[in-house]
């Protein structure tokens, strides 16, 4: 490149940049931003990273993307871009893109032991129907499985999940989400009845005050931590307080930082509410008029297996406790009951059931988090005084009840994987209800999402194995009713039975009870906690692992078919960011080779199901509903006659190409002559990403979850809208009658969730009183003990181990490792461990240690000299996107009782040198 | 071979010490700035791929900047950088029996 032509792209780029930012430019310079790309087309898209869900620009030259810049009209991003997300257009273009089916063969034929060898798209589909159509047979709907993700476009969770619940019947769809933040969604189902955040990210500049809750969003969340990080600088006023279990980079600006112990924010949290009665700062207007009090059963387990049939001899220790443990001297306390005593874990199958208490029932029940008992529990660091750690709890509650205050608590996996993940999540409203700081602008508990779609497609579409559309669950008849006539179902088409959640698919491939597997969108096998099992059953087990990806990765190492998928500006889509907005772009430049969208996939593989393969009767075991016979969903082929289908219809004629759907040709006008890959290899004329977004708007449409049509999200001055999306107007906050249409007229605040909102009455032992009260319009105040992590250093195992991740990775960094700028700037995961835990061991920086867990062993490179992690004497952090260190085979598949989300932040483990 | 356009943003009185400190760095060069508002607009030049990062470090650890963030990314296509794709990526610990990618072709 000549010396003249690089000036020229240096002037145009920081006009361009200048331009973006807001900084006024004399009309030379301006000239000069249009001459870089006078032969580009640009178009708005959306990051394909975190769940902040930045607007970004993209520029294209003879179908490829040749720039990318951060969208000056976000109001998500405004102008800025993070680290990962200025590379979206290089991701694309990593050397090792699958472009090709690969299937593993032995002389020709599909060999589960062979290598893979390149095969067409047609041969690849023949062995997935024949393997599925195997394993169907032999097990019924509950043998097959879909893993999902929060990666998912809108379209394809949208697809998949109707190809699994009304074409197969099973509920075994899953996805990675679940690992992300479902204990954020049960925490939200329980206390408001409906699911996400009442709030949004223009919370951040109407706040006095942020509190970090194991979310370290200098580093995972960059875009809005520079927005926090503007609003902290311009305002003396403004406070920012981490609370973490180890010294991150939000440390950095944090006016206060407070270093707890794993698993004690349950205790922290209930000696603020304590604090709040103490100091009879309850705000008992709002309290009154919109909440109740509640609780649950303490004794729920721990979200594992309740049989050491599968564990290897040295985890049964910990696995044993699911069944039975004995209370500790701190837990005693938290839960009113006696150090020592055996607890049989009686409600691990009923950990949700949740009841109303009185408010001295409550107030009771937070008595014993006192500040003495609080701090000697929780304090993280041992080189901390006793005394420093207590005036900072102290500080902590000053700031959130000082009643001028206006504060937002955020939180992402530090609380949602947690083994009580749902209860903490829970007690973060408990304290905003009571002080009536929520659901107001700069008043309001936020759940941070880590997927860019987690909460547009995983939890809005609903592919999950309890969930439908829109909020609704398999579970309850009216819900299924009302899908079956959306889908133009016969009725009793849908199973009533909750399927396997993501960690359970993982169990049930081990135990031999799921055969058949796909994998979308996803990388299971390197996320999916102690990966030494799953791994084994996958590649040793008699089963057929299917794994659509981009590129290479553990998922794709360990599967008998990979497919070849294209990526995010390769396809039509749309996702869901935290703050309930949804963004849509156009396919940008062509997949790769034979690489193709997941749902050209989903729609190409349904076409060779004929209805009387799958809408006969089928066995479902352990299916006990009122509205069906034991163990088996009904033949509906009659009834599917008189609705005017044939038994020899395909799912693709029935539930994607039917004549509604048909009615959105392609093209399209809104396309603006760009190209649409799955409705050309289609070939039938349908524009099928828009005809499943309609039909799947109907869901929510009228519901509180409405979204507008797709042509609106598509317009040039749309940088997508908040739902509920009412008459063409997005809603900011939810519940608050000033902004929400859903909220009754006169009532100021209503929480209109519909979810468990009649309840049984009783105090902190049980129910006393089976009637069931009517809480319509309030959200409830959760009473939630804290309990000890079930897996806690030892004498052998002494250490914790905390995973996460790194600004320059996302998640198992297919992707971002692709870039060679962000490979080349964080290459592998180290152990950051604190240097007297090193000089213990014999350890020094760079030097390679062991790490071993009950559940299996790895090695790393020691870092001890703190930088963007600095560990407390007692805890090591491991980040999980390097394969090379492969961590999950070390963490503990314990989830949530409730939420089934799995604790990735605790367990303990020995490190030692190499 | 990488451009970025970088935002960075100081105190207004800190400007033109902050435009010089940024003209200093080598691949750095400063093309606009506001006063009112601290806000400066610089490219980086990356001729070595470490740099690309690094820089960016470099330039928010400068005395008195606030904050310095990337906004616009150019790129070229260029086979040999991404020829040095991360090494190791096939050496998974545990997992050497399972059979490797052949016949990609």
């Amino acid at each position: 490149m000549s010396i003249t032509r690089r000036d020229f792209l240096k002037t145009s780029i920081a006009a361009a940049t200048a331009a973006s930012v807001g900084i006024s430019l004399s009309p030379a310079a301006k000239a000069a931003a249009g001459k870089i790309d006078k032969d580009w087309r640009w178009d708005k898209g959306v990051c394909r990273f975190c769940g902040v869900g930045c607007g970004i620009q993209i520029a294209t030259k003879n179908d490829r993307i040749v720039a990318t810049k951060a969208d000056p009209d976000s109001p998500v991003n405004r102008g800025l871009n993070c680290i990962k997300g200025y590379f979206n257009g290089k991701i694309l273009y990593g050397e090792d893109r699958l472009t090709q089916p690969l299937l593993r063969m032995k002389n020709g034929k599909f060999d589960k032991k062979g290598d893979f060898m390149a095969v067409s798209w047609e041969r690849a589909f023949d062995e997935m129907e024949k393997q599925f159509k195997k394993a169907y047979t032999e097990l019924g709907p509950t043998g097959v499985a879909i893993m999902g993700s929060g990666q998912y476009t809108v379209q394809e969770g949208y697809a998949s999940a109707k190809l699994m619940k009304a074409g197969f019947r099973s509920n075994n769809i899953d996805p990675n989400a679940r690992h992300c933040m479902a204990s954020a969604v049960a925490g939200f189902i329980q206390t408001f009845g409906i699911d996400e955040p009442a709030g949004n990210y223009d919370d951040i500049e109407h706040t006095d005050t942020m509190v970090l809750w194991g979310a370290n969003m200098a580093e995972m969340h960059p875009i809005l931590w520079s927005r926090i990080a503007d609003r902290r600088l311009s305002n003396d006023n403004v406070r920012v307080v981490n609370l973490s279990t180890y010294s991150n980079m939000s440390s950095d600006l944090a006016d206060l930082e407070i270093i707890f112990k794993p698993q004690t924010d349950l205790a922290i949290q209930n000696y603020i509410a304590r604090e709040i009665i103490k100091r009879d700062a309850v705000n008992w207007d709002f309290v009154k008029k919109h909440c109740v009090f509640a609780t649950g059963p303490y004794d729920i387990g721990y979200g594992m297996r309740d049989n050491d049939k599968f564990a290897f001899a040295a985890e049964k220790d910990t696995q044993a406790k699911q069944n039975k443990i004995k209370l500790d001297a701190d837990e005693a306390i938290a839960q009113r009951r006696k150090a020592g005593e055996q607890v049989d874990q009686t409600n691990s199958g009923s950990a949700g059931k949740h009841w109303l208490i009185e408010f001295e029932n409550f107030k009771q029940a937070v008595e014993p988090y006192t500040l003495d008992y609080v701090a000697e529990l929780a304090k993280g660091d041992t080189d901390e005084s006793l005394e420093q750690f207590k005036a900072k709890l102290k500080q902590l509650a000053d700031l959130y009840i000082e009643p001028k205050r206006k504060v937002v608590s955020f939180w992402t996996m530090g609380f949602n994987q947690h083994q009580r993940g749902t209860w903490v999540n829970e007690q973060a409203y408990m304290n905003h209800l009571l002080l009536g700081k929520q659901a107001m602008p700069g008043n309001g508990a936020f759940s941070l999402t880590g997927q860019p779609s987690a909460c547009g497609t995983a939890r809005e579409v609903g592919t999950f194995a309890h969930r439908l559309p829109a909020d609704m669950v398999v579970m309850n008849p009216k819900h299924r009713a009302m899908s079956e006539d959306i889908w133009k179902l016969p009725a009793n088409t849908l199973n009533p039975k909750v399927g396997s959640h993501i960690t359970k698919i993982m169990r049930d491939l081990e135990d031999g009870s799921v055969k058949w597997l796909w994998v979308q969108v996803c990388n299971p096998f390197q996320g999916t906690a102690n990966a030494n099992h799953w791994i084994t059953a996958a590649r040793e087990m008699d089963n057929f692992i299917v794994v659509a990806d981009a590129y290479p990765g553990v998922s794709t190492k360990v599967a008998d078919l990979v497919l070849p998928a294209a990526m995010i500006f390769e396809k039509w889509g749309a996702y869901g960011n935290a703050e309930r907005r949804t963004q849509m772009w156009r396919e940008q430049v062509p997949p790769p080779g034979e690489a193709r969208s997941d749902v050209w996939q989903v729609l190409e593989f349904s076409k060779r199901f004929k209805l009387k393969e799958v809408w006969d009767e089928k066995s479902i075991p352990g299916l006990k509903d009122k509205d069906f016979a034991d163990n088996t969903l009904p033949d509906v082929l009659d009834a599917a006659k008189q609705m005017g289908y044939s038994a020899d219809d395909t799912l693709y004629d029935v539930l994607f190409a039917n004549a509604e759907n048909k009615k959105f040709k392609w093209p399209d006008p809104i396309a603006k002559d760009h190209d649409n890959h799955t409705v050309a290899i289609l070939g039938d004329g349908w524009f099928a990403e828009k005809a499943l977004f309609e039909e799947y708007a109907r869901f929510g449409r009228g519901h509180a979850h409405d979204l507008g049509p797709f042509d609106l999200y598509m317009h040039d001055d749309v940088r997508g809208l908040r739902w509920p999306v009412v008459d063409g107007k997005e809603t900011t906050w939810r519940f608050n009658e000033k902004y929400d249409p859903y909220v009754t007229k006169g009532s100021g605040i209503e929480f209109y969730g519909k979810a468990f909102k009649a309840l049984p009455t009783g105090d902190l032992n049980g129910v006393t009183g089976k009637d069931k009260v009517d809480l319509s319009g309030k959200a409830k105040i959760f009473f939630r003990p804290y309990a000890a992590a079930v897996e806690q250093p030892d004498e052998n195992y002494d250490m914790w181990l905390c995973t996460g991740r790194v600004l320059e990775h996302w998640h198992s960094g297919t992707m971002t490792r692709r870039v060679p700028e962000l490979h080349r700037a964080v290459p592998a995961a180290l152990l950051y461990m604190h240097p007297r835990d090193a000089d213990a061991r014999g350890l020094k920086r760079n030097d390679v240690a062991w790490l071993e867990s009950r559940r299996g062993k790895i090695k790393a490179v020691v870092e001890t000299h703190g930088g963007r992690n600095r560990m407390p004497p007692g805890t090591v952090f491991v980040p999980w996107f390097d394969e090379g260190v492969f961590i999950n085979k070390l963490t503990l598949d314990a989830t949530c009782p409730i939420s089934k989300q799995t604790d990735f932040k605790k367990c303990a483990i020995k490190v030692y040198k190499a | 071979m990488n451009l970025s356009g970088i935002l960075v943003i100081t105190a207004p009185d800190q400007v033109e010490a902050c435009m010089a400190q940024l003209n200093a760095l080598p691949g750095v060069d400063v093309h606009h700035s506001d006063i009112a508002s601290g806000k400066i607009v610089a490219t980086q030049e990356a001729e070595k791929t470490e740099d690309e990062v690094e820089g960016l470090k470099r330039i928010k650890a400068l005395p008195g900047v606030l904050m310095a963030e990337m906004v616009y990314h150019y790129f070229e296509e260029d086979k040999a950088l991404e020829a040095q794709m991360p090494a190791d990526l096939d050496k998974y610990q545990g997992l050497k029996e399972i059979p490797v990618f052949k016949n990609k072709s």
